[in-house]
């Protein structure tokens, strides 16, 4: 039969991300894997592939420094904030340095490095995927988890007792040095393409030089949650959207 | 005709189910006795004839596994 | 015409890493080396260079290891307790194998300690205090003027071996002042830093670069399996431990005892040597400046000769250890430490007198 049609892609594996062999290993719907091909297509499209290092922490996201056919670095847990700072003061401003770390690793053994790069306003871009727990090592507690949340060091869910989850984006979006803050999630493909916009958002703030740029991105986990793929998505829609609420917080072009 | 196509890589896949989920059209099917070199229950793209194209799938499969196609007429490429 | 000035011991320090070409300086203020963090932060800004005071000393060291994965020169300088902060730091550079200079301005331990002299880092400084069994190259500064040369050297070996370098000083050092003649040394060629990352849009190839450090764990080129790794950090050590071990020696061919010392306890003990030699005593003094690697085999050669050794430390006793070592149980290995110190506060100092006594107790 003569072929009549030919194909153009649409969606999958973007251009920039690094097909390994073994694919891409994580859990079964896992959403750090949706995350990277946000970043891939944002990059991409944005024209940044040769300008752009990308910095991970310690934890689930840790192997997405290998994972894109741009310049990564792998560093120690919640330091990605300092060697960002580093690379972009180092080389006179002139790479986009971007992060990818996990609530803890950004919020929990990170604060320090992540607090004071937003008080000296670096001009970096932070991610930080939310999944609620300390996913890699087999879901301990973390600062983002809720009230009532079984993980594996609350057994009971956690309670007052060891405190309330902390909403970062809220947090920051006080701060001066803060130029973008905001919260996305990838749980359905209106959210990933709304998501796709912040992170365009919060690049632009780099390139414009005008401060520091943040974004949350609510990601399932479901090993850890102790849900299927599909119930994990019902769970970010029920329970972490009312706690976590999406937006953006602070957005501005200029800090005078 | 059909207007979308998708290719699932069954060695990456992981058995999560979200293409079935999010198919509004209902392309895919889950037949419960394909599986993985893993073990993974694999989807197949039970009715291609439903694509069109969206790229749902393919954006929201968590590991590489889904390329979505568009498929367009080929252009007459003879001069008149 | 080269110029000779006065200078206080750490900003020698500072002028050493400006003769090399240090980009940037990453630091957080601790006594007693602010003088060298101060005059990064007037100074490198002017020269073109980069300077950020950082939160704390996992702060420093961290911006270190992104500094170094871009491939310019970088610096950071500490004191003991900051230095503690900085192991983690070390071990995840050893393994992304980055080279960078660490200035450490010795104050005595442990804990907070004191603000004021001793030598009480020598173990955690040569022997890793991080984990992983990695090596520091250590240079052990015993002069205003070493502190200027060291640290130029101390970039061009980092760079030779992808390996962070060390030097040692401390807080008498770092506040004495004494002339120094300011020229910039040439150690030799070096190669490309062809690994070193900042955008794609930098390499010839147009392939992306990685850095991590956790290189043999997550599979990404070159080192896709752990041994991999362990294999090239192995040859490295062996490779500096075969080329660079660098020591001085005061008056040992025919001593029938030497004194080992580094750093200022070395000028003390020299001043001992002096006065031992006056009274007839046949005194001598060797002076490691490598203190990784060590000169074991000049250590050993001492002991051959049949001659009694006294290490000299403002320690409980930690460089005896490798000094005991060295020996290789040929004889015996004395020790005079901080407890011989003239007096019991943060200023008590072991002075050349009371070396002299203990020389004369060994060899009358």
């Amino acid at each position: 039969m003569v072929e009549t049609q030919e194909k153009i892609w649409v969606s999958g594996s973007p251009r920039l991300w690094f097909r390994h062999k073994s694919g891409a290993r994580q859990c079964p719907g896992c959403h750090h894997p949706i995350t990277e091909r946000l970043i891939a297509e944002v990059v991409d499209e944005m024209g940044l592939e040769n300008d752009i290092v990308l910095v991970t922490g310690i934890g689930c996201t840790s192997r997405a420094a290998g994972m894109f056919k741009f310049d990564a670095v792998l560093s120690a847990h919640g330091r990605p904030p300092d060697v960002a700072t580093a690379i972009k003061r180092t080389l006179d401003g002139e790479p986009i340095v971007l992060t990818l770390q996990g609530d803890g690793d950004c919020i929990s053994i990170g604060a320090g490095p992540f607090f004071n790069a937003v008080a000296r306003a670096e001009k970096i871009t932070v991610i930080m995927a939310n999944n609620a727990n300390y996913g890699t090592t087999g879901g301990q507690m973390a600062p983002t988890t809720l009230l009532g949340q079984i993980t594996s060091t609350t057994p009971e869910g956690r309670t007052p007792h060891f405190g309330y989850p902390m909403h970062v984006p809220e947090m920051i979006a006080p701060l001066k040095g803060v130029a973008y803050a905001a919260r996305g999630s990838v749980h359905t493909p209106a959210n990933y393409q709304r998501t796709k916009k912040y992170l365009k958002t919060a690049l632009q703030k780099q390139i414009d030089k005008v401060g520091f740029s943040f974004l949350e991105i609510l990601s399932a986990c479901p090993p850890d949650w102790h849900l299927n793929p599909v119930d994990s998505l019902k769970w970010i829609e029920d329970r972490m959207i009312p706690e976590f609420p999406l937006g953006e917080f602070k957005n501005v072009d200029k800090i005078e | 005709m059909a207007r979308g196509k998708i290719v699932i890589n069954e060695d990456f896949c992981r058995g999560c189910r979200l293409c079935e989920h999010f198919c509004k059209q209902g392309c895919i099917e889950i037949p419960r006795d394909r599986f993985s070199p893993q073990g993974y229950l694999l989807p197949v793209f039970a009715h291609p004839e439903k694509c069109n194209a969206c790229g749902i799938c393919g954006w929201m499969c968590p590991h590489f596994s889904i390329e979505v196609y568009k498929l367009v007429e080929k252009k007459d490429k003879v001069a008149a | 015409m080269v110029e000779r000035i006065l200078v206080q011991g750490n900003e020698a320090i500072c002028l050493g890493a400006a003769s090399a070409g240090c980009h940037a300086f990453f630091g957080y203020p601790i006594t007693p080396q602010n003088e060298i963090t101060e005059w990064f932060a007037r100074e490198l800004p002017k020269r073109g260079g980069v300077f950020v005071q950082s939160q704390s000393e996992t702060g420093s060291i961290n911006m270190l290891f992104g500094g170094a994965a871009t491939g310019r020169r970088v610096m950071t300088s500490t004191s003991s307790p900051g230095w503690s902060l900085m192991q983690e730091g070390f071990s995840c550079l050893a393994n992304a194998e980055l080279p960078c200079v660490v200035v450490l301005v010795q104050r005595a331990g442990p804990g907070q300690g004191t603000t004021r002299h001793g030598q009480t880092d020598y173990t955690s400084a040569t022997h890793g205090g991080g984990h992983g069994g990695y090596k520091n190259i250590v240079l052990a500064a015993a002069t205003v003027p070493e502190n200027y040369e060291f640290v130029q050297q101390a970039f061009h070996l980092a760079d030779k071996y992808r390996n962070p370098v060390i030097v040692l000083t401390d807080a008498i050092i770092g506040q004495m002042a004494e002339p120094l003649e300011l020229k910039a040394l040439d150690f030799g060629s070096l190669p490309p830093k062809d690994w070193a990352l900042g955008g794609k849009k930098r390499h010839a190839d147009g392939q992306r670069r990685i850095i991590s450090c956790g290189q043999g764990q997550v599979p990404i080129e070159p080192y896709t399996q752990y041994l991999y790794l362990m294999q090239e950090l192995d040859k490295k050590f062996k490779a500096i431990q075969a080329s660079e071990v660098k020591y001085e020696t005061y008056k040992t061919e025919d001593a029938e005892l030497a004194i080992v010392a580094y750093g200022s306890m070395a000028r003390v003990s020299k001043e001992a040597v002096n006065a031992a030699r006056e009274q007839g005593l046949k005194v001598g003094l060797l002076r490691p400046i490598t203190l990784w690697p060590f000169p074991l085999q000049a250590v050993k050669d001492l002991a051959s000769n049949g001659m009694k050794i006294l290490v000299v430390e403002d320690s409980l006793g930690q460089m005896v250890e490798d000094v005991k070592l060295g020996v290789e149980g040929k004889g015996p290995v004395h020790f005079l430490g901080m407890l011989a110190r003239h007096n019991p506060t943060d200023g008590g100092m072991i002075l050349p007198g009371r070396i002299l006594q203990e020389i004369k107790s060994l060899l009358l």
